[in-house]
Protein backbone atom coordinates (compact mmCIF):
# COMPACT_ATOMS: atom_id res chain seq x y z
CA UNK A 1 0.00 0.00 0.00
CA UNK A 2 1.29 3.41 -0.95
CA UNK A 3 0.31 6.96 -0.04
CA UNK A 4 -0.34 9.04 -3.12
CA UNK A 5 -1.24 12.70 -3.59
CA UNK A 6 -3.15 13.57 -6.76
CA UNK A 7 -3.61 17.21 -7.81
CA UNK A 8 -6.42 18.46 -10.00
CA UNK A 9 -8.87 16.10 -8.29
CA UNK A 10 -11.88 18.08 -9.53
CA UNK A 11 -10.99 17.01 -13.05
CA UNK A 12 -12.06 13.83 -14.78
CA UNK A 13 -8.60 12.45 -15.42
CA UNK A 14 -7.40 12.82 -11.80
CA UNK A 15 -10.54 11.04 -10.60
CA UNK A 16 -9.93 8.17 -13.01
CA UNK A 17 -6.40 7.87 -11.70
CA UNK A 18 -7.57 8.05 -8.07
CA UNK A 19 -10.14 5.35 -8.76
CA UNK A 20 -7.45 3.01 -10.03
CA UNK A 21 -5.13 3.75 -7.12
CA UNK A 22 -7.89 3.14 -4.56
CA UNK A 23 -8.92 -0.05 -6.31
CA UNK A 24 -5.45 -1.48 -5.79
CA UNK A 25 -5.47 -0.49 -2.14
CA UNK A 26 -3.50 2.76 -2.06
CA UNK A 27 -4.30 5.63 0.28
CA UNK A 28 -5.16 8.60 -1.92
CA UNK A 29 -5.42 12.29 -1.09
CA UNK A 30 -6.83 14.50 -3.83
CA UNK A 31 -6.28 18.24 -3.90
CA UNK A 32 -7.67 20.97 -6.11
CA UNK A 33 -7.80 24.76 -6.11
CA UNK A 34 -11.44 24.44 -7.10
CA UNK A 35 -14.33 22.94 -5.16
CA UNK A 36 -14.07 19.21 -5.84
CA UNK A 37 -17.11 16.93 -5.64
CA UNK A 38 -15.43 15.07 -2.79
CA UNK A 39 -15.68 11.36 -2.33
CA UNK A 40 -18.83 11.16 -4.41
CA UNK A 41 -18.92 8.52 -7.08
CA UNK A 42 -18.40 4.78 -7.14
CA UNK A 43 -14.85 3.71 -6.47
CA UNK A 44 -13.97 6.99 -4.76
CA UNK A 45 -15.50 6.34 -1.32
CA UNK A 46 -12.13 6.20 0.41
CA UNK A 47 -10.75 9.29 -1.35
CA UNK A 48 -9.67 12.14 0.92
CA UNK A 49 -10.25 15.50 -0.72
CA UNK A 50 -8.52 18.75 0.28
CA UNK A 51 -9.01 22.18 -1.21
CA UNK A 52 -5.90 24.31 -1.60
CA UNK A 53 -4.44 26.68 -4.16
CA UNK A 54 -1.18 25.20 -5.41
CA UNK A 55 0.59 28.54 -5.01
CA UNK A 56 -0.66 29.32 -1.49
CA UNK A 57 0.50 28.17 1.94
CA UNK A 58 -2.54 25.91 2.29
CA UNK A 59 -0.89 23.40 -0.06
CA UNK A 60 1.98 23.09 2.43
CA UNK A 61 -0.40 21.72 5.00
CA UNK A 62 -1.52 19.02 2.59
CA UNK A 63 2.09 17.81 2.63
CA UNK A 64 2.47 18.13 6.44
CA UNK A 65 -0.68 16.11 6.94
CA UNK A 66 0.80 12.95 5.48
CA UNK A 67 3.93 11.45 4.04
CA UNK A 68 3.49 10.59 0.36
CA UNK A 69 5.33 7.95 -1.60
CA UNK A 70 4.28 9.52 -4.87
CA UNK A 71 2.81 12.81 -6.02
CA UNK A 72 0.88 12.94 -9.30
CA UNK A 73 0.64 16.54 -10.39
CA UNK A 74 -2.20 16.32 -12.88
CA UNK A 75 -3.68 19.70 -12.03
CA UNK A 76 -2.39 21.87 -14.87
CA UNK A 77 -5.00 24.53 -15.52
CA UNK A 78 -6.18 24.66 -19.13
CA UNK A 79 -6.10 27.72 -21.27
CA UNK A 80 -9.82 28.43 -21.33
CA UNK A 81 -10.49 27.99 -17.65
CA UNK A 82 -8.67 30.92 -16.06
CA UNK A 83 -7.05 34.24 -16.94
CA UNK A 84 -3.35 34.41 -17.84
CA UNK A 85 -2.42 35.80 -14.43
CA UNK A 86 -4.21 33.11 -12.48
CA UNK A 87 -2.85 30.38 -14.76
CA UNK A 88 0.65 31.65 -14.15
CA UNK A 89 0.10 31.55 -10.39
CA UNK A 90 -1.35 28.05 -10.41
CA UNK A 91 0.67 26.43 -13.17
CA UNK A 92 4.07 28.01 -12.72
CA UNK A 93 4.28 29.26 -9.13
CA UNK A 94 2.09 26.39 -7.94
CA UNK A 95 4.07 23.68 -9.71
CA UNK A 96 7.30 25.09 -8.34
CA UNK A 97 5.82 25.03 -4.85
CA UNK A 98 4.63 21.45 -5.21
CA UNK A 99 8.03 20.34 -6.49
CA UNK A 100 9.79 22.08 -3.59
CA UNK A 101 7.44 20.40 -1.16
CA UNK A 102 8.24 17.04 -2.74
CA UNK A 103 11.92 17.63 -2.00
CA UNK A 104 11.26 18.89 1.52
CA UNK A 105 9.05 15.95 2.41
CA UNK A 106 11.13 13.23 0.84
CA UNK A 107 8.67 12.22 -1.90
CA UNK A 108 10.36 9.56 -4.00
CA UNK A 109 8.33 9.71 -7.20
CA UNK A 110 6.75 12.71 -8.94
CA UNK A 111 4.73 12.63 -12.14
CA UNK A 112 3.94 15.98 -13.79
CA UNK A 113 1.29 16.11 -16.47
CA UNK A 114 2.28 18.59 -19.16
CA UNK A 115 0.81 18.75 -22.68
CA UNK A 116 1.84 18.30 -26.31
CA UNK A 117 0.35 21.72 -27.06
CA UNK A 118 3.68 23.27 -26.14
CA UNK A 119 5.27 21.86 -29.32
CA UNK A 120 2.83 24.00 -31.27
CA UNK A 121 1.14 23.20 -34.56
CA UNK A 122 3.49 24.67 -37.10
CA UNK A 123 3.84 24.33 -40.90
CA UNK A 124 7.43 23.20 -40.47
CA UNK A 125 6.62 20.35 -38.06
CA UNK A 126 8.03 17.06 -39.22
CA UNK A 127 6.38 13.77 -38.26
CA UNK A 128 6.74 12.50 -35.62
CA UNK A 129 8.01 14.94 -32.99
CA UNK A 130 10.28 13.62 -30.23
CA UNK A 131 10.78 14.90 -26.70
CA UNK A 132 14.00 16.83 -27.24
CA UNK A 133 12.61 19.10 -29.94
CA UNK A 134 11.93 22.84 -29.70
CA UNK A 135 8.68 24.04 -28.16
CA UNK A 136 7.35 26.30 -30.89
CA UNK A 137 3.94 27.14 -29.48
CA UNK A 138 5.08 30.29 -27.71
CA UNK A 139 6.38 31.90 -30.87
CA UNK A 140 2.93 32.73 -32.14
CA UNK A 141 0.87 32.37 -28.99
CA UNK A 142 2.56 33.92 -25.96
CA UNK A 143 -0.54 33.18 -23.90
CA UNK A 144 0.56 29.55 -23.71
CA UNK A 145 3.74 30.65 -21.88
CA UNK A 146 2.50 29.27 -18.55
CA UNK A 147 2.25 25.75 -19.97
CA UNK A 148 5.70 25.99 -21.55
CA UNK A 149 7.23 27.29 -18.34
CA UNK A 150 5.55 24.60 -16.27
CA UNK A 151 7.04 21.98 -18.57
CA UNK A 152 10.49 23.61 -18.64
CA UNK A 153 10.56 23.89 -14.87
CA UNK A 154 9.56 20.27 -14.37
CA UNK A 155 12.02 19.09 -17.04
CA UNK A 156 14.89 20.97 -15.40
CA UNK A 157 13.79 19.56 -12.06
CA UNK A 158 14.36 16.05 -13.40
CA UNK A 159 18.09 16.76 -13.43
CA UNK A 160 18.42 19.22 -10.57
CA UNK A 161 16.74 17.00 -8.02
CA UNK A 162 17.53 13.39 -8.80
CA UNK A 163 16.42 12.51 -5.24
CA UNK A 164 12.83 13.03 -6.41
CA UNK A 165 12.55 10.75 -9.39
CA UNK A 166 10.43 12.85 -11.78
CA UNK A 167 8.63 11.90 -14.99
CA UNK A 168 7.10 14.67 -17.09
CA UNK A 169 4.37 13.47 -19.44
CA UNK A 170 3.34 15.32 -22.58
CA UNK A 171 0.15 13.62 -23.73
CA UNK A 172 -1.55 14.33 -27.04
CA UNK A 173 -5.28 15.23 -27.11
CA UNK A 174 -6.81 13.41 -24.16
CA UNK A 175 -10.46 12.63 -24.75
CA UNK A 176 -13.15 10.92 -22.72
CA UNK A 177 -16.77 11.03 -21.69
CA UNK A 178 -15.94 12.40 -18.23
CA UNK A 179 -13.49 15.06 -19.46
CA UNK A 180 -14.36 18.71 -19.90
CA UNK A 181 -11.22 19.77 -21.77
CA UNK A 182 -11.51 21.76 -24.99
CA UNK A 183 -10.96 18.82 -27.33
CA UNK A 184 -13.48 16.53 -25.64
CA UNK A 185 -16.11 19.27 -25.63
CA UNK A 186 -15.38 20.16 -29.27
CA UNK A 187 -15.96 16.54 -30.30
CA UNK A 188 -19.26 16.40 -28.43
CA UNK A 189 -20.70 19.33 -30.37
CA UNK A 190 -23.25 18.51 -33.01
CA UNK A 191 -21.53 20.97 -35.32
CA UNK A 192 -17.79 21.33 -35.06
CA UNK A 193 -15.32 23.61 -36.84
CA UNK A 194 -12.54 22.80 -39.26
CA UNK A 195 -10.25 25.25 -40.97
CA UNK A 196 -11.05 25.49 -44.67
CA UNK A 197 -8.47 23.73 -46.85
CA UNK A 198 -6.71 22.04 -43.92
CA UNK A 199 -7.15 18.57 -42.50
CA UNK A 200 -4.12 17.67 -40.40
CA UNK A 201 -3.32 14.28 -38.93
CA UNK A 202 -4.48 14.36 -35.32
CA UNK A 203 -3.81 12.00 -32.42
CA UNK A 204 -6.11 11.14 -29.54
CA UNK A 205 -5.59 9.15 -26.38
CA UNK A 206 -8.48 7.80 -24.33
CA UNK A 207 -8.79 8.99 -20.71
CA UNK A 208 -8.53 5.42 -19.42
CA UNK A 209 -5.37 4.81 -21.42
CA UNK A 210 -3.87 8.04 -20.10
CA UNK A 211 -4.87 7.10 -16.55
CA UNK A 212 -3.07 3.80 -17.07
CA UNK A 213 -0.09 5.71 -18.45
CA UNK A 214 0.03 7.95 -15.36
CA UNK A 215 -0.09 4.88 -13.13
CA UNK A 216 2.63 3.19 -15.14
CA UNK A 217 4.78 6.30 -14.81
CA UNK A 218 4.03 6.53 -11.09
CA UNK A 219 5.05 2.92 -10.59
CA UNK A 220 8.19 3.15 -12.70
CA UNK A 221 11.54 4.62 -11.77
CA UNK A 222 12.70 6.22 -15.02
CA UNK A 223 13.09 9.97 -14.80
CA UNK A 224 12.71 12.19 -17.85
CA UNK A 225 10.32 13.81 -20.27
CA UNK A 226 7.97 11.55 -22.22
CA UNK A 227 5.41 12.03 -24.97
CA UNK A 228 2.23 9.98 -24.69
CA UNK A 229 0.69 9.65 -28.15
CA UNK A 230 -1.95 6.94 -28.00
CA UNK A 231 -3.00 4.53 -30.72
CA UNK A 232 -2.36 6.56 -33.88
CA UNK A 233 -3.34 9.52 -36.03
CA UNK A 234 -6.19 10.35 -38.37
CA UNK A 235 -7.30 13.50 -40.19
CA UNK A 236 -9.35 15.97 -38.15
CA UNK A 237 -12.40 15.83 -40.40
CA UNK A 238 -12.34 12.03 -40.33
CA UNK A 239 -12.45 12.24 -36.53
CA UNK A 240 -15.44 14.58 -36.75
CA UNK A 241 -17.22 12.20 -39.09
CA UNK A 242 -16.57 9.29 -36.73
CA UNK A 243 -18.21 11.12 -33.83
CA UNK A 244 -21.12 12.11 -36.06
CA UNK A 245 -20.48 15.85 -35.88
CA UNK A 246 -21.40 18.06 -38.81
CA UNK A 247 -18.20 19.90 -39.75
CA UNK A 248 -18.40 23.55 -40.77
CA UNK A 249 -15.53 25.52 -42.29
CA UNK A 250 -13.71 28.45 -40.74
CA UNK A 251 -11.71 30.58 -43.19
CA UNK A 252 -8.01 30.51 -42.15
CA UNK A 253 -7.70 34.29 -42.16
CA UNK A 254 -10.65 34.56 -39.78
CA UNK A 255 -9.59 31.75 -37.44
CA UNK A 256 -8.51 34.12 -34.69
CA UNK A 257 -11.64 36.22 -34.97
CA UNK A 258 -13.72 33.03 -34.87
CA UNK A 259 -11.93 31.89 -31.76
CA UNK A 260 -12.59 35.15 -29.92
CA UNK A 261 -16.17 35.40 -31.13
CA UNK A 262 -17.27 31.90 -30.15
CA UNK A 263 -14.80 31.03 -27.35
CA UNK A 264 -14.99 27.52 -28.81
CA UNK A 265 -11.26 27.01 -28.67
CA UNK A 266 -8.27 29.20 -27.84
CA UNK A 267 -6.59 30.52 -31.01
CA UNK A 268 -3.51 28.34 -30.53
CA UNK A 269 -5.74 25.29 -30.60
CA UNK A 270 -7.21 26.25 -33.96
CA UNK A 271 -3.68 26.01 -35.33
CA UNK A 272 -3.87 22.32 -34.43
CA UNK A 273 -6.73 22.10 -36.93
CA UNK A 274 -4.38 23.45 -39.62
CA UNK A 275 -0.94 21.93 -39.09
CA UNK A 276 0.04 18.51 -37.83
CA UNK A 277 1.61 18.02 -34.42
CA UNK A 278 2.10 14.27 -34.42
CA UNK A 279 4.26 13.06 -31.55
CA UNK A 280 6.14 9.81 -30.94
CA UNK A 281 5.78 7.99 -27.62
CA UNK A 282 8.28 5.25 -28.40
CA UNK A 283 10.39 6.29 -25.38
CA UNK A 284 7.45 6.15 -22.98
CA UNK A 285 6.27 2.75 -24.19
CA UNK A 286 9.75 1.34 -23.79
CA UNK A 287 10.41 2.88 -20.37
CA UNK A 288 7.11 1.93 -18.75
CA UNK A 289 5.92 -1.04 -20.77
CA UNK A 290 2.68 0.77 -21.59
CA UNK A 291 0.52 0.53 -24.70
CA UNK A 292 -2.90 2.04 -25.37
CA UNK A 293 -5.78 -0.43 -25.16
CA UNK A 294 -8.49 1.74 -26.70
CA UNK A 295 -8.35 2.06 -30.50
CA UNK A 296 -8.76 5.48 -32.11
CA UNK A 297 -12.30 4.97 -33.36
CA UNK A 298 -13.43 3.58 -30.05
CA UNK A 299 -11.81 6.41 -28.09
CA UNK A 300 -13.70 8.93 -30.22
CA UNK A 301 -17.01 7.13 -29.81
CA UNK A 302 -16.52 6.82 -26.04
CA UNK A 303 -15.82 10.53 -25.80
CA UNK A 304 -19.15 11.46 -27.31
CA UNK A 305 -20.98 8.81 -25.32
CA UNK A 306 -21.48 6.38 -28.15
CA UNK A 307 -20.36 3.46 -26.00
CA UNK A 308 -17.64 1.01 -26.87
CA UNK A 309 -18.39 -0.17 -30.36
CA UNK A 310 -15.18 -1.85 -31.44
CA UNK A 311 -15.74 -1.53 -35.16
CA UNK A 312 -12.39 -0.04 -36.15
CA UNK A 313 -11.93 -0.50 -39.86
CA UNK A 314 -15.62 -1.11 -40.49
CA UNK A 315 -16.26 2.50 -39.57
CA UNK A 316 -13.65 3.81 -41.99
CA UNK A 317 -15.02 6.90 -43.68
CA UNK A 318 -15.58 7.54 -47.35
CA UNK A 319 -13.43 9.70 -49.58
CA UNK A 320 -12.82 13.42 -48.93
CA UNK B 1 -20.43 12.18 -59.74
CA UNK B 2 -18.58 10.10 -57.16
CA UNK B 3 -14.87 10.65 -56.74
CA UNK B 4 -14.31 6.94 -57.31
CA UNK B 5 -15.49 7.37 -60.92
CA UNK B 6 -12.45 9.54 -61.55
CA UNK B 7 -10.03 6.75 -60.71
CA UNK B 8 -7.97 5.54 -63.62
CA UNK B 9 -7.77 1.70 -63.68
CA UNK B 10 -4.02 1.72 -64.31
CA UNK B 11 -3.46 4.04 -61.33
CA UNK B 12 -5.83 1.92 -59.26
CA UNK B 13 -3.90 -1.28 -59.94
CA UNK B 14 -0.51 0.33 -59.34
CA UNK B 15 -1.50 1.87 -56.00
CA UNK B 16 -3.01 -1.42 -54.85
CA UNK B 17 0.42 -3.05 -55.12
CA UNK B 18 2.14 -0.53 -52.82
CA UNK B 19 3.51 -1.93 -49.57
CA UNK B 20 2.95 1.22 -47.44
CA UNK B 21 1.89 0.51 -43.87
CA UNK B 22 -1.44 2.11 -43.01
CA UNK B 23 -3.56 2.38 -39.90
CA UNK B 24 -7.12 1.05 -39.62
CA UNK B 25 -8.44 4.19 -41.29
CA UNK B 26 -6.14 3.85 -44.28
CA UNK B 27 -3.59 6.56 -43.45
CA UNK B 28 0.14 6.51 -42.85
CA UNK B 29 1.59 8.83 -40.17
CA UNK B 30 2.35 11.57 -42.73
CA UNK B 31 -1.22 11.59 -44.01
CA UNK B 32 -0.80 9.47 -47.14
CA UNK B 33 -4.08 7.78 -48.04
CA UNK B 34 -3.99 5.39 -51.02
CA UNK B 35 -7.76 5.78 -51.37
CA UNK B 36 -7.41 9.53 -51.92
CA UNK B 37 -4.10 9.15 -53.74
CA UNK B 38 -5.87 7.13 -56.44
CA UNK B 39 -8.04 10.14 -57.26
CA UNK B 40 -5.18 12.63 -57.18
CA UNK B 41 -2.87 10.40 -59.22
CA UNK B 42 -5.64 9.83 -61.79
CA UNK B 43 -5.88 13.62 -62.22
CA UNK B 44 -2.09 13.82 -62.28
CA UNK B 45 -2.03 11.23 -65.05
CA UNK B 46 -4.09 13.59 -67.23
CA UNK B 47 -1.50 16.32 -66.68
CA UNK B 48 1.24 13.75 -67.33
CA UNK B 49 -0.35 12.92 -70.68
CA UNK B 50 -0.58 16.61 -71.55
CA UNK B 51 3.23 16.74 -71.49
CA UNK B 52 3.54 13.46 -73.51
CA UNK B 53 6.68 12.40 -71.60
CA UNK B 54 9.27 10.20 -73.18
CA UNK B 55 10.72 8.18 -70.30
CA UNK B 56 14.01 6.27 -70.45
CA UNK B 57 15.88 4.26 -67.84
CA UNK B 58 13.09 3.86 -65.30
CA UNK B 59 14.45 0.36 -64.65
CA UNK B 60 17.38 2.11 -62.96
CA UNK B 61 15.14 2.79 -59.95
CA UNK B 62 16.22 0.05 -57.54
CA UNK B 63 13.95 -1.70 -55.06
CA UNK B 64 14.02 -0.41 -51.50
CA UNK B 65 15.23 2.94 -50.25
CA UNK B 66 16.37 5.39 -52.89
CA UNK B 67 16.83 9.12 -53.36
CA UNK B 68 15.65 10.34 -56.75
CA UNK B 69 17.37 13.61 -57.56
CA UNK B 70 16.16 15.82 -60.40
CA UNK B 71 16.53 19.28 -61.89
CA UNK B 72 13.84 21.76 -60.90
CA UNK B 73 12.27 24.43 -63.11
CA UNK B 74 9.14 25.73 -64.77
CA UNK B 75 7.65 27.66 -61.82
CA UNK B 76 5.10 24.99 -60.85
CA UNK B 77 6.22 21.48 -59.86
CA UNK B 78 5.08 19.68 -63.01
CA UNK B 79 8.52 18.05 -63.05
CA UNK B 80 7.78 16.39 -59.72
CA UNK B 81 4.34 15.34 -60.85
CA UNK B 82 5.61 13.75 -64.06
CA UNK B 83 8.42 11.90 -62.24
CA UNK B 84 5.96 10.65 -59.61
CA UNK B 85 3.48 9.38 -62.21
CA UNK B 86 6.27 7.77 -64.23
CA UNK B 87 7.55 5.94 -61.14
CA UNK B 88 4.04 4.77 -60.28
CA UNK B 89 3.03 3.59 -63.74
CA UNK B 90 6.31 2.53 -65.34
CA UNK B 91 8.62 1.34 -62.56
CA UNK B 92 8.55 -2.38 -61.71
CA UNK B 93 7.39 -2.81 -59.02
CA UNK B 94 5.39 0.45 -59.03
CA UNK B 95 6.91 3.04 -56.72
CA UNK B 96 5.14 5.80 -54.85
CA UNK B 97 7.83 8.44 -54.56
CA UNK B 98 7.54 10.71 -51.57
CA UNK B 99 8.27 14.21 -52.83
CA UNK B 100 9.90 16.65 -50.46
CA UNK B 101 7.91 19.88 -50.37
CA UNK B 102 8.84 23.40 -49.36
CA UNK B 103 7.66 24.50 -45.92
CA UNK B 104 5.58 27.09 -47.74
CA UNK B 105 3.42 24.35 -49.29
CA UNK B 106 2.12 23.33 -45.85
CA UNK B 107 0.48 26.74 -45.53
CA UNK B 108 -1.50 26.54 -48.80
CA UNK B 109 -5.15 25.65 -48.17
CA UNK B 110 -6.46 22.60 -50.07
CA UNK B 111 -3.09 22.06 -51.79
CA UNK B 112 -1.45 20.93 -48.54
CA UNK B 113 -4.13 18.31 -48.04
CA UNK B 114 -4.08 16.99 -51.61
CA UNK B 115 -0.29 16.76 -51.43
CA UNK B 116 -0.26 14.98 -48.08
CA UNK B 117 -2.85 12.41 -49.20
CA UNK B 118 -0.75 11.73 -52.32
CA UNK B 119 2.39 11.05 -50.32
CA UNK B 120 4.15 14.42 -50.42
CA UNK B 121 5.88 15.26 -47.14
CA UNK B 122 7.52 18.35 -45.71
CA UNK B 123 11.15 18.44 -46.87
CA UNK B 124 12.70 18.02 -43.47
CA UNK B 125 15.70 15.83 -42.60
CA UNK B 126 13.79 13.86 -39.97
CA UNK B 127 10.86 13.10 -42.30
CA UNK B 128 13.29 12.19 -45.04
CA UNK B 129 15.37 9.89 -42.86
CA UNK B 130 12.34 8.08 -41.44
CA UNK B 131 10.95 7.46 -44.92
CA UNK B 132 14.26 6.16 -46.27
CA UNK B 133 14.68 3.90 -43.24
CA UNK B 134 11.23 2.55 -44.14
CA UNK B 135 12.69 1.58 -47.56
CA UNK B 136 10.62 4.06 -49.51
CA UNK B 137 11.61 6.27 -52.46
CA UNK B 138 12.14 9.97 -52.02
CA UNK B 139 12.14 12.66 -54.69
CA UNK B 140 14.33 15.67 -53.97
CA UNK B 141 15.12 18.77 -55.92
CA UNK B 142 18.41 19.82 -54.35
CA UNK B 143 18.19 23.18 -56.12
CA UNK B 144 15.17 23.97 -53.95
CA UNK B 145 12.79 26.80 -54.70
CA UNK B 146 15.54 28.82 -56.32
CA UNK B 147 15.64 26.11 -59.01
CA UNK B 148 11.91 26.07 -59.52
CA UNK B 149 11.75 29.85 -59.89
CA UNK B 150 14.50 30.04 -62.51
CA UNK B 151 13.94 32.66 -65.21
CA UNK B 152 14.07 31.83 -68.93
CA UNK B 153 17.72 32.71 -69.51
CA UNK B 154 18.81 30.40 -66.65
CA UNK B 155 16.79 27.35 -67.74
CA UNK B 156 18.63 24.01 -67.45
CA UNK B 157 21.56 25.61 -65.65
CA UNK B 158 21.55 23.77 -62.35
CA UNK B 159 21.67 26.01 -59.31
CA UNK B 160 24.10 24.99 -56.61
CA UNK B 161 22.77 21.81 -54.96
CA UNK B 162 22.17 21.71 -51.23
CA UNK B 163 24.05 19.15 -49.13
CA UNK B 164 21.13 17.73 -47.17
CA UNK B 165 20.25 14.97 -49.61
CA UNK B 166 23.82 13.66 -49.67
CA UNK B 167 24.08 13.54 -45.89
CA UNK B 168 20.82 11.56 -45.82
CA UNK B 169 22.01 9.23 -48.57
CA UNK B 170 25.17 8.53 -46.57
CA UNK B 171 23.38 8.20 -43.26
CA UNK B 172 20.76 5.75 -44.54
CA UNK B 173 22.92 3.96 -47.14
CA UNK B 174 20.54 4.97 -49.92
CA UNK B 175 21.55 5.03 -53.59
CA UNK B 176 21.02 8.26 -55.55
CA UNK B 177 19.28 8.04 -58.92
CA UNK B 178 19.73 11.22 -60.98
CA UNK B 179 16.80 12.09 -63.24
CA UNK B 180 17.07 14.70 -65.97
CA UNK B 181 13.84 16.39 -66.99
CA UNK B 182 13.99 18.26 -70.29
CA UNK B 183 10.95 20.29 -71.26
CA UNK B 184 9.79 21.17 -67.76
CA UNK B 185 11.89 24.29 -67.46
CA UNK B 186 10.09 25.79 -70.47
CA UNK B 187 6.54 24.88 -69.37
CA UNK B 188 5.81 28.23 -67.79
CA UNK B 189 7.97 31.07 -69.02
CA UNK B 190 9.24 33.57 -66.50
CA UNK B 191 11.50 36.48 -67.38
CA UNK B 192 11.57 38.11 -63.99
CA UNK B 193 11.26 36.98 -60.39
CA UNK B 194 9.22 39.60 -58.57
CA UNK B 195 10.77 39.18 -55.11
CA UNK B 196 9.07 42.26 -53.67
CA UNK B 197 5.61 40.77 -54.13
CA UNK B 198 6.87 37.30 -53.20
CA UNK B 199 7.99 38.56 -49.78
CA UNK B 200 4.67 40.27 -49.29
CA UNK B 201 2.63 37.11 -49.88
CA UNK B 202 5.31 34.90 -48.27
CA UNK B 203 5.86 32.91 -51.47
CA UNK B 204 9.37 31.80 -52.44
CA UNK B 205 9.13 33.58 -55.83
CA UNK B 206 6.62 35.24 -58.16
CA UNK B 207 7.26 34.57 -61.86
CA UNK B 208 6.49 37.32 -64.38
CA UNK B 209 5.55 35.94 -67.78
CA UNK B 210 6.36 37.87 -70.96
CA UNK B 211 2.99 36.72 -72.29
CA UNK B 212 1.19 38.52 -69.46
CA UNK B 213 0.15 41.62 -71.51
CA UNK B 214 -1.15 39.36 -74.27
CA UNK B 215 -2.85 36.57 -72.31
CA UNK B 216 -3.42 37.89 -68.81
CA UNK B 217 -3.58 35.11 -66.22
CA UNK B 218 -3.68 32.52 -69.02
CA UNK B 219 0.04 33.25 -69.44
CA UNK B 220 0.56 30.98 -66.44
CA UNK B 221 -0.99 27.93 -68.06
CA UNK B 222 1.80 25.50 -68.92
CA UNK B 223 2.74 25.34 -72.58
CA UNK B 224 2.23 21.91 -74.21
CA UNK B 225 5.96 21.24 -74.22
CA UNK B 226 7.12 17.63 -74.51
CA UNK B 227 8.92 16.24 -71.46
CA UNK B 228 11.98 13.99 -71.81
CA UNK B 229 12.83 12.07 -68.65
CA UNK B 230 15.99 10.08 -68.27
CA UNK B 231 16.70 8.04 -65.17
CA UNK B 232 20.45 7.59 -64.72
CA UNK B 233 22.29 4.68 -63.16
CA UNK B 234 22.12 4.55 -59.35
CA UNK B 235 25.09 6.29 -57.72
CA UNK B 236 26.33 4.92 -54.40
CA UNK B 237 28.34 6.91 -51.90
CA UNK B 238 30.28 5.95 -48.82
CA UNK B 239 31.70 7.93 -45.94
CA UNK B 240 30.57 9.64 -42.75
CA UNK B 241 27.34 11.59 -43.13
CA UNK B 242 28.55 14.25 -40.70
CA UNK B 243 31.76 14.91 -42.62
CA UNK B 244 32.85 18.49 -43.13
CA UNK B 245 31.04 20.49 -45.80
CA UNK B 246 33.93 20.38 -48.28
CA UNK B 247 33.96 16.56 -48.27
CA UNK B 248 30.18 16.40 -48.74
CA UNK B 249 30.43 19.03 -51.49
CA UNK B 250 32.76 16.80 -53.52
CA UNK B 251 30.13 14.02 -53.49
CA UNK B 252 27.32 16.48 -54.24
CA UNK B 253 29.34 17.83 -57.16
CA UNK B 254 29.53 14.35 -58.67
CA UNK B 255 25.73 14.12 -58.64
CA UNK B 256 25.30 17.66 -59.93
CA UNK B 257 27.80 17.26 -62.79
CA UNK B 258 26.28 13.89 -63.76
CA UNK B 259 22.83 15.41 -63.85
CA UNK B 260 24.02 18.50 -65.75
CA UNK B 261 25.62 16.22 -68.35
CA UNK B 262 22.41 14.21 -68.69
CA UNK B 263 20.44 17.45 -69.14
CA UNK B 264 22.87 18.76 -71.74
CA UNK B 265 22.68 15.48 -73.67
CA UNK B 266 18.89 15.59 -73.49
CA UNK B 267 18.85 19.16 -74.80
CA UNK B 268 21.25 18.31 -77.63
CA UNK B 269 19.17 15.31 -78.67
CA UNK B 270 15.94 17.27 -78.65
CA UNK B 271 14.76 18.51 -82.05
CA UNK B 272 11.74 20.55 -81.00
CA UNK B 273 10.22 22.05 -77.92
CA UNK B 274 6.88 20.43 -78.66
CA UNK B 275 7.67 17.07 -80.34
Amino acid sequence: MAHVLVTGIAGGLARRVAERLLARGDEVVGVDYREAPGAAGPGLERLTVRRASYNKTSIEDVFRHRRYDAVLHLGRVGNLKESVGKRFDLNVVGTQKIMNLCVAHGVRRLVVLSTFHIYGAHPSNHIPIFEDEPLRAGVEFPQIADAIQLDNMASTWVYRHPEVSTAVLRPTNVIGATLQNTMSRLLRWRRAPYVFGFNPMTQFVDEDDLAAAVLAAAGGDQAGVFNVAGPGALPWRTALRLVGARPYPVVPALARAYSFATAAAPPYLLRFLMYPCVISDAAFRKAFDWAPKVALGEALRRCVGGGAAGEGAAAAPRAT
Amino acid sequence: MRTDDLIDPEVDRAIDTLPNRLNEFGYDPWGLSPRHAKVYFSLAKQIYRYFRPEVRGVENVPEGRVLIVANHGGQLPFDGLVIAVACLLLARPPRLVRSMAERWVSTLPVVNEAFARSGVVLGDPINCRNILLDDQAILVFPEGAKGSGKVWKDRYKLRRFGRGFMRLALQTGSPVVPVSVVGSEEAIVSVYDWQGLARLVKAPYIPVSPLLPLLGPLAYLPLPVKFHLRFGEPMRFEGPFDDEDAAIDRKVDRVQSTLQRMIDEGLAARTSLFF
